[in-house]
């Protein structure tokens, strides 16, 4: 499997960990725009929201990067009446779960500022957040609330799956698009290491090919990029089984024709989301499957996200809350080859695992 | 001679949002206004004061009940109520109504319709002005119920920790919606602020459009000199709290308060100056409702531009 391969960079490519990308991108954007502060808990500590921030206030001083009292609705009120006069704040939240408490701000006065007052204003700004999983975060630290966000017109939503779409993304985002920017960032992801390339195409900010095949799509977000891409490897070996594998990246404006044309062509679809599958992004696809043309898939979907209940703490449970390789690799089969496909599933049960060895290529 | 100059040019400003919003209620029925519409008749001396007391330059932010800032910090008469009237001509093309007015290239950069959420805005802004070196300031008008909301303490203690040029502008009408302050405070203002190490006033006499000018233009001055201020002021909401009507009929007040407070209202008392003011006025506001009336309605081609 690759995650076993070991890293050979070449010309153009190196090797660059998730957090290191974020440190990248978060350095570039204060060096290159003046306008530019981070603010968030913990920002110019020691640990620097996971090795994204550290040493940036050392480097540009306080008044660029800084922490913030534990006030997150505060905070990105504070936001966007800096981004008003034209600062461009980054917010973080080390966990997505605190970002509820800036509900209000996020949901009634950024997304709707430039709207609400007829393209008088706007707030541009960047807010990330961090996905926890594992080692027991249990139910208040492993939300991922994507489709939460992305349901609001006026917000634009990402969320990174490698280092690549950060070093592409992050630099289209910050300072430069017009509105504000959700980026949910996952926790798995920070200390991974992928190969990145400095001649590739830009990752967009939309949707995009993360692996091309023939027989089945499946269409995944964040972490389940990484783990529909291991998937995808185990069943070309094992089945000769040809997976596509598109990575959502947008949550709130993905490319429904790249999508369609993908699940026209193979006719099979897996969902991979990193969240609840009711209203949630596995829906979203699905709808706009169904309004574009109801024949294009020949059969039902599958679809893989956590269990419908919070997130259970003790590890017995969280190894079958979220969907195992076990379980995606099933559901390509299933979906290629029908209930009775016959392959070995592999037995790894927990991602985790997984997670701490893997280190590229994607 | 100066002051007395002054105080024309105030009393002329805070007669002219009365008169609007006195038209506001004789339009009111004929449906042409299909916003809600929250009155400041009675307060229109806070507005006009207060955005005397700053310079041009200076930042505000207000709240759903700001007919009178809107004006006072120089906001187009016409494009206010072409907003009102949900036109393209309105200051937003229709999509703010009464509720959002704004009005960016006079300094007012937004009003919310949810308590509260407008004073990080403020706060954020000072910021700004504070990271550039700049000398301007940035002013948050609410009244005495956002007090009571978490964001107004997260605001106030941000403000503190980091010394942002902020003005916290109270304007106390002793009303949130229908409740009154004792089932909604533990605490007065002044006191409060005091525990952030926030300076603050509180003005008894919200009807006194050269008080409250004076008030502000001293807290602005302390704000400028880089420390937060929390200026609560004493006011009386005529009006229900969204409508065109009174209510005291619902006895859920009584009309002793703003019976007092009438009497010193310059706008009842003054009758020669409203006598020799208002024609003009009256004019202008016949101008713009003219220019409502003729402003065409937003339709498909607005319904999704300004969206992200």
């Amino acid at each position: 499997m690759s995650t076993k391969t070991a890293v050979k960079p070449a010309a153009d490519t190196r090797v660059l960990s998730y957090a290191g990308a974020l440190l990248e991108t978060m350095d570039a954007g204060l060096a290159e725009h003046p306008n530019v502060f981070i603010m968030g808990q913990g920002v110019d500590d020691f640990k620097g929201i996971f090795g994204s921030t550290t040493g940036l206030a050392e480097k540009y001083g306080a008044s660029r990067v800084f922490d913030v009292p534990l006030m997150e609705e505060g905070m990105t009120g504070i936001a966007i009446g800096a981004a008003l006069v034209g600062d461009y704040p980054i917010t973080t939240h080390i966990r997505a779960d605190f970002t509820f408490l800036a509900m209000n701000q996020i949901v009634n006065l950024a997304a709707k500022y430039r709207y609400m007052f007829g393209g008088l204003m706007s707030c541009p700004m960047l807010i990330r957040l961090v996905v926890g999983r594992s080692w027991g975060q249990g139910a208040q630290h492993s939300q991922s609330p994507q489709s939460t966000f992305a349901h609001y017109p006026g917000l634009t939503v990402v969320m990174p799956s490698t280092s690549q779409a950060i070093l592409d993304m992050y630099p289209q985002i910050i300072n430069k698009h017009p509105g504000p920017v959700i980026s949910i960032e996952h926790r798995l992801l920070y200390n991974l290491d992928f190969t990145v390339s400095s001649s590739a195409k830009p990752v967009p900010l939309t949707s995009y090919v993360a692996r091309e095949g023939k027989d089945v799509t499946v269409v995944a977000t964040s972490v389940m990029v990484l783990e529909a891409l291991r998937a995808a490897e185990y069943v070309a070996e094992k089945a000769g089984v040809s997976a596509e594998v598109i990575d959502l990246n947008s949550i709130s404006h993905p490319d429904w024709d790249l999508v369609a044309a993908s699940v026209k062509k193979t006719g099979s679809l897996v969902i991979a989301d990193t969240s609840w599958l009711e209203y949630g992004v596995a829906s979203e696809v699905c709808r706009q499957l169904v309004m574009r043309d109801p024949a294009l898939l020949k059969k039902p979907p599958a679809m893989l996200g956590m269990a419908p209940a919070p997130c259970p703490t003790a590890k017995s449970l969280e190894d079958i809350y979220y969907p195992s390789q076990r379980e995606t690799v099933d559901a390509i089969m299933t979906q290629a080859k029908g209930a009775g496909h016959g392959l070995a599933l592999p037995t790894e049960k927990s991602m985790t695992e997984g997670y701490k060895r893997f280190r590229g290529p994607f | 001679m100066k002051e007395e100059a002054i105080y024309r040019r105030l009393f002329r400003t805070a007669l002219l949002i009365r008169l609007v919003e006195e038209r506001i209620i004789d339009l009111y029925p004929s449906d042409r206004i299909q916003s809600p519409v929250h009155l400041s008749i009675g307060q229109e001396s806070v507005a006009v004061g207060v955005c005397d007391g700053l310079r041009p330059d200076d930042i505000m932010f207000a709240t759903y009940r700001s007919h009178g800032f809107y004006i006072a910090k120089g906001g187009p008469l016409d494009a206010m109520f072409a907003e009102l009237y949900g036109r393209k001509g309105g200051i937003s093309g229709g999509k703010a109504g009464s509720m959002h007015l704004s009005a960016p290239e006079v300094g007012l950069l937004g009003s919310s319709a949810v308590v509260a959420s407008s004073l990080p805005h403020a706060v954020g802004t000072a910021l700004s002005f504070k990271r550039r070196g700049l000398s301007r300031i940035a002013v948050t008008v609410f009244g005495d119920g956002a007090t009571e909301e978490g964001v107004y303490h997260e605001s106030l203690n941000f403000a503190a920790v980091m010394k942002v040029p902020v003005l916290f502008i109270c304007e106390d009408n002793g009303l949130a919606v229908h409740s009154h302050r004792p089932v909604r405070q533990s605490y007065r203002l002044p006191e409060h602020a005091a525990a952030y190490g926030i300076k603050s006033r509180r003005l008894e006499e919200g009807w006194d459009i050269m008080a409250v000018r004076q008030a502000t233009l001293e807290a602005a001055e302390k704000v400028r000199a880089g420390e937060p201020f929390v200026l609560e002021i004493v006011t009386s909401r005529y009006k229900e709290h969204v409508g065109v009507g009174e209510d005291f009929h619902f006895n859920y007040r009584s009309s002793d308060s703003v019976e007092a407070f009438k009497k010193r209202d310059p706008l009842l008392v003054d009758t020669k100056l409203v006598e020799a003011l208002t024609p003009e006025i009256m004019r202008e506001i016949d101008a713009a409702v003219a220019f409502a009336e003729a402003s065409p309605a937003p339709g498909r081609a607005e319904l999704l531009t300004d969206v992200i």
